[in-house]
């Protein structure tokens, strides 16, 4: 078989092309709403934490299971327009789900051991705890996304909580559901 | 060196097998969603997939979702080292130009 530079050229364009359009076709059709979901979670929640320091612990627990029921809502009403079978997300579904319940009973164990806690304190430990939980899912299943954005609201943490505590609350709302929401927003404005 | 695929290389279903390599080895993509994306018909794309169905290169899996017939596809493990020794063959390609 015999191809020519120019056709060798074309064909490896087409491959990239295609490749680039399917990742975000992908990524616009249910990542974006995950993206701005969580997003707009996380400012509410961060807002709450601002005015209600004391509750940050309810506050979070809360927005972390509306957050997973929102999750599961989004990814069913994807997979009902059919457009990819996730088999290996099927196998891990249940197994992912027991992950996230024990992960939430064991931060309420250790909160208790730890207690007392300052509203802000609790709000760290939980933030970094939770983003422990996504570097080691990242790694797991090899998404470099999820480790990144692990790290990366992790650094925003420690910076929002030893370097601007009274406004910790009010840059976490912006640094890390500003990041997502804005994330979202790019991916559904841009990308479709 | 790496060998240039006939079958793959064919400017339709190196577009579906591109499509397909973006997707993690336990994915699968739905007929309508890859035939919109691509921006073909029902019968070219169908065509296209029953040759590389043929080589081993892709799986056709037709199922049931909430009560409607579904077609998944998805690429073999052959089909994934196909196309990636013809994208290293074409790479060579366009290096021995840069040689000379």
């Amino acid at each position: 078989m015999n191809v020519s530079q120019e056709d060798a050229h074309e064909a490896l364009s087409a491959v990239k092309n295609v490749m680039v359009q399917t990742r975000k076709a992908i990524a616009s059709s249910y990542a974006s709403d995950l993206l701005i979901m969580w997003g707009l979670l996380w400012i509410g929640a961060f807002i709450a934490s601002h005015f209600y320091l004391a509750y940050a612990f309810y506050i979070f627990i809360s927005m972390s299971v509306v957050g997973g029921l929102g999750t599961a809502v989004i990814y069913q009403v994807f997979r009902s327009k059919a457009s990819l079978n996730d088999t290996s997300f099927q196998k891990v579904g249940w197994r992912m789900f027991l992950f996230w319940i024990f992960l939430f009973g064991y931060l309420i164990i250790w909160l208790c051991l730890l207690a007392p806690f300052s509203g802000l304190q609790c709000n760290a430990f939980i933030c970094t705890a939770i983003m422990f939980a996504y570097i080691v899912i990242g790694l797991w299943f090899g998404s470099y996304f999820m480790v990144l954005l692990g790290l990366a609201v992790t650094a925003a943490t420690l910076v929002g909580f030893y370097l601007l505590t009274p406004y910790y609350c009010l840059w976490m709302a912006s640094m890390g559901g500003g990041a997502l929401l804005g994330t979202g927003l790019y991916i559904r404005l841009r990308w479709r | 060196m790496a060998k240039l695929d006939s079958i793959i290389h064919q400017p339709v279903r190196l577009r579906i097998m591109s499509s397909l390599m973006v997707l993690d080895q336990d994915e699968q993509v739905n007929f309508i969603y890859l035939r919109d994306l691509l921006k073909l018909t029902d019968g070219n794309l169908g065509a296209h997939l029953t040759k590389l169905e043929e080589a081993g290169y892709i799986k056709i899996e037709k199922t049931f979702v909430a009560r409607k017939p579904r077609t998944f596809i998805s690429a073999t493990g052959k089909g994934r080292d196909a196309f990636e020794g013809h994208v290293t063959a074409l790479k060579e390609i366009i290096d021995s130009e840069k040689v000379k």
